[in-house]
């Protein structure tokens, strides 16, 4: 039996979810398909909350050897990961982890353009990770329709912020999951896009007890990935196992994202939240009046010479198979 | 050698650097380079941390908070607030034994919520109450060593830069350090204002001084016009980031530009005075957040080596009670703070301690408060002692040397030893605002 | 002849650091009005501006990078000179010996630095590599590598002249711009 040694880096740290999976399913799983196949056994040294990375610094990591294998947070890099934006330029489409996980773990297979992102940071692309099952509104006071938020302030980070485009007067402002509760509670924004988890963990509920079941959708935001030298030298049938794992990951992540969901959001309610509903009308409406932030992805995949038109129609298509049809069609300009 | 091994070296080998006078952040960065290398058997990688460390350590948005608390704190001084806030104290404490001393400290207390530097607090005192300390014939090294003793509140009290540092380094929230430094600085300045009344009945002779019976009461238009400015910028900053309207860097900015209008107002700044004082904050930035990207390779270069981790198991293969930890962790910072800057001593000493206090379910917000007043001590302890060395270097009087500075400020740093162990014990005290 | 050399050369990488100098202590200047206005306008007006987090992000960089080879030039990159000072007292050509070689390890630093930045900012040139989301606000990394880049290297030739020349004296502390004025 040979050992094969990995460096596991995150800069996130070992309570955060997907990281707490990785050591818990990930790597005996890993050990465990190895042990049956006898030929190879895993030494893994795991480092993570920032000492050797932080979370934006994981994908250098990996790309410079600092780190074998990592999970990288690919909202840090919409300019090198610009196809992981996928998920995120799609809105008011699907609100499910698994299904979401799935549609763009399987078109990172099909299409090259993903891999080829990886590959030019010298690493291989392994799985999709999917940690929100939605991005919704919450905020101070009563919203009954969406004309309610014209001219209003809302938080928010990345290209979440674009999707207020859609409505009349609104004021974006920039801030991350731990500003929120400060920023709703002295009036200085009105709501904050934000997912039902991170409301339950940072005591949403006591500063926006509304919620607006806006379901801008699930988006993907981790990648496993692994050094390509590494890769390169890895035994195939140590290859093989990871690759497998890799997808069992991605859809146990997803499952245990959907439960968290849900008891979050119950949660919500019991601590004083009312949440409200918004008409398939209302959600198109919104949509409709956005860019078509979409279309924008498409081009620049296109400019970079991927097929970024049929990437974007074949992503819609597994979530339509899936059950998952969007308010607006993106693939119409 | 095993990592842990070329951990624990590289850690003697800095200390030893530093001492022998090499550049901080350059002890930090090769030794950690070369450590780097040698447990990795791998010249290119240990480059390649270098690149990473360097180039991701730097920008991060909460470090504008440094030239922005820097800034103001400069434009602060210069525009004369330090001494206004004196003159109004010194008028209220005349009459008890010691009092001009406890004016120092309640002056410093104020002028500590606006300024983040301990140098700041050091230099503006020197000159604005020593000499007025010795024309009451106080006894020279207890003057030297109140303003000494209470310039250290500059870093306690926010905003500081010290404990903008350690939230750096602990991810903990500026915002949040700012507020937990609130109560600790008072209670400091409290200590002190009660060890100079016992001082003064005790050892009346240490303190020296009579009793002034010159009554020279402000008009409330001059206390007024004396105090407010310093009151406002207060309640923009502190108030800005308590009631969470603006974020750190915002209150930094927003709180530079108050101080700028204060001083244009007052006509006390040239355009010579504003150009330096930018040049100085851009000096400052620079030192400090060099060292602390420097620190950011020594700390990976532990993570890598495992370090941290392995301190934790022995510690705790031993059960080592929590006082033994803190006692172990109080006289390092004392060790250290005998010839480094408290900058340094953070960098060095939290990567450290850091697991070691998430494993015992500790607050890092509390660790932190503990952190920065126990590396202030060494602001005041020979040999080298940076506040001491401000104040031996303004007041510019041969009949004051260098170590009367030193032994006036030693009960301070005592009071300060006491105020730390009663930290430690009450994490409350650091809590309660948050 | 080589004396006048060094001495030009001296003079053209002061120079330089003093200008690098000015334009860090500008964007010093910047990021103050720029945090105001965002301020006020998303308070009084509720329309913060777009890419304040990133351009704050951008100034401390430059601050840093742009101020380091005149930090390296006052001699007040953060040391512990005690141990130095005491030396000198006794055996002035021995703390003088220390001190260039101390300076030749900076000196060394400092170039590793420049020589692994340099090539990332070639790649950042090529590639065209942003931070910032498209839509909203975005900035390119290359200007980042550069400054990093050359600020560390001229940081390398300074500490390198220094210890050439020789001339890098002891001080206590060096803290006399934190004066008030005198009135
Ligand atoms: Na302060
Ligand atoms: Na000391």
């Amino acid at each position: 039996q040979e050992t094969v040694s990995a460096v596991v880096i995150d800069g996130y740290p070992d309570r955060a979810m997907w990281v707490r999976e990785f050591t818990n399913f990930f790597t005996p799983e890993v050990d465990r398909r190895l042990a049956e196949a006898g030929d190879y056994e895993m030494s893994w040294q795991e480092n993570y909350g920032g000492s050797i990375v932080k979370p934006r610094g994981v994908l250098e990591g990996i790309q410079l050897g600092l780190g074998d294998i990592g999970i990288v947070t690919t909202i840090f890099h919409s300019s090198k990961l610009p196809a992981q934006g996928l998920a995120g330029s799609t809105p008011f489409v699907a609100s499910d982890a698994r299904a979401v996980a799935k549609a763009v773990d399987e078109i990172a297979r099909e299409y090259p353009a993903m891999q080829n992102e990886f590959a030019a940071q010298n690493q291989v692309y392994l799985a999709t990770g999917v940690v929100l099952n939605s991005y919704q509104l919450f905020c101070s006071d009563p919203v009954n329709s969406i004309s309610d938020l014209e001219g209003r302030k809302i938080a928010g980070a990345g290209i979440i912020l674009r999707y207020l485009e859609g409505i009349k007067d609104v004021a974006g402002v920039r801030g991350g999951l731990t500003d929120f509760y400060n920023m709703l509670q002295t009036g200085l924004v009105d709501c904050a896009m934000l997912w039902p988890e991170a409301a339950a963990t940072f005591n949403i509920a006591e500063v926006a007890p509304y919620m607006v079941r806006t379901d801008f959708g699930s988006v993907n935001s981790k990648t496993v990935t692994v050094n390509a030298d590494y890769w390169n030298k890895l035994p195939d049938s140590v290859k093989d196992v990871m690759k497998a794992v890799a997808i069992d990951y991605r859809d146990h992540l997803a499952e245990i994202t959907m439960d968290v969901a849900s008891k979050a959001e119950a949660d919500y309610v019991a601590s004083g939240g009312t949440v409200t509903d918004v008409s398939a009308e209302e959600r198109a409406a919104w949509a409709e009046a956005m860019p078509n932030i979409a279309q924008e992805w498409v081009t620049i995949q296109n400019d970079n010479g991927e097929d970024g038109t049929a990437m974007l129609a074949s992503y819609l298509g597994k979530l339509e198979a899936a059950g998952f049809v969007g308010v607006r069609d993106w693939t119409q300009q | 050698m095993t990592p842990i091994e070329i951990g624990l070296i590289s850690v003697v080998a800095i200390v030893f650097l530093i001492y022998s006078g090499v550049y901080i952040p350059v002890a930090l960065g090769m030794v950690s380079f070369v450590s780097i290398w040698l447990m990795r058997d791998n010249f290119t990688l240990a480059l390649n941390l270098l690149k990473v460390a360097v180039g991701d350590s730097a920008m991060e948005y909460s470090f504008a908070t440094i030239p922005l608390f820097t800034f103001m704190g400069l434009i602060v001084s210069k525009a004369g607030l330090g001494r206004d806030i004196y003159e109004v104290m010194t008028m209220r404490f005349r009459k008890v034994k010691g009092g001009i001393g406890m004016a120092t400290v309640g002056a410093n207390a104020v002028f500590a919520a606006v300024t983040g530097s301990s140098i700041a607090s050091a230099s503006v005192f020197t000159k604005v109450s020593v000499p007025q300390m010795i024309a009451q014939d106080y006894n020279p090294r207890f003057a030297v060593g109140v303003v000494a003793g209470s310039s250290v509140l500059g870093m306690i009290i926010p905003p500081s830069a010290m404990l903008i540092i350690y939230s750096f380094v602990a991810e903990q929230s500026v915002g949040s350090m700012f507020l937990a430094g609130v109560i600790p600085g008072i209670m400091l300045a409290v200590a002190y204002v009660a060890a100079i009344w016992f001082m003064g009945r005790y050892t009346p002779n240490f303190v020296g001084g009579r009793v002034v019976d010159d009554t020279e009461w402000m008009t409330p238009a001059e206390i007024a016009s004396k105090t407010l400015p310093t009151l406002g910028l207060i309640t923009v900053v502190l108030g800005g980031i308590y009631t969470g309207w603006l974020s750190a860097v915002e209150a930094g900015a927003t709180g530079a530009l108050v101080a700028l209008v204060i001083a244009l107002v007052r006509r006390s700044m040239s355009v010579k005075a504003f150009w330096d004082a930018l040049l100085e904050t851009g000096h400052i930035t620079a030192a400090i957040l060099f060292l602390i990207t420097a620190a950011s390779i020594y700390s990976r270069m532990l993570g890598m080596a495992g370090l941290p981790n392995q301190l934790q198991d022995l510690l705790a293969g031993n059960s080592a009670s929590f006082w033994m930890i803190m006692l172990l962790y109080v006289l390092l910072m004392l060790f250290l703070g005998t010839l480094l800057d408290t900058a340094s001593i953070i960098l060095i000493v939290v990567p450290l301690f850091l697991p070691l206090v998430e494993a015992m379910d500790m607050s890092l917000i509390w660790f932190g408060i503990i952190t920065v007043v126990g590396a202030e001590i060494g602001l005041l302890t020979p040999p080298l002692g940076i506040s001491c060395f401000v104040i031996k270097s303004t007041i510019n009087d041969d009949r004051i040397s260098l170590k009367d500075v030193f032994m006036g400020a030693l009960p301070f740093a005592f009071v300060m030893l006491i105020v730390l162990f009663i930290l430690i014990e009450f994490p409350i005290l650091s809590l309660a605002l948050l | 002849m080589l004396k006048s050399a060094l001495a030009g050369l001296s003079r053209v990488a002061n120079t330089i650091a003093i200008a690098a100098n000015a334009a860090g202590t500008l964007a010093v200047l910047g990021l103050v009005v720029i945090l105001n206005v965002d301020v006020v306008a998303r308070g009084v007006f509720s329309a913060p501006l777009k890419g304040t987090y990133e351009i704050v992000q951008l100034s401390v960089v430059l601050i840093v990078f742009l101020q380091l080879a005149d930090v390296v030039r006052v001699d007040r990159l953060t040391r512990s000179d005690g141990f130095l000072n005491v030396v000198h007292n006794r055996r002035p050509k021995m703390a003088a010996n220390m001190r260039r070689i101390i300076n030749a390890v900076s000196a060394i630093f400092m170039g590793l630095i420049a020589y692994i930045m340099f090539p990332e900012f070639l790649k950042m040139w090529e590639t065209q590599d942003y931070f910032g989301v498209p839509g909203l606000f975005t900035a390119p990394w290359w200007p980042i590598k550069l400054v990093i880049a050359s600020g560390c290297a001229l940081s390398c030739v300074i500490f390198t002249l220094k210890v050439i020349t020789a001339q890098d004296r002891p001080h206590l502390v060096r803290a006399p711009e934190h004066d008030e004025p005198e009135t």
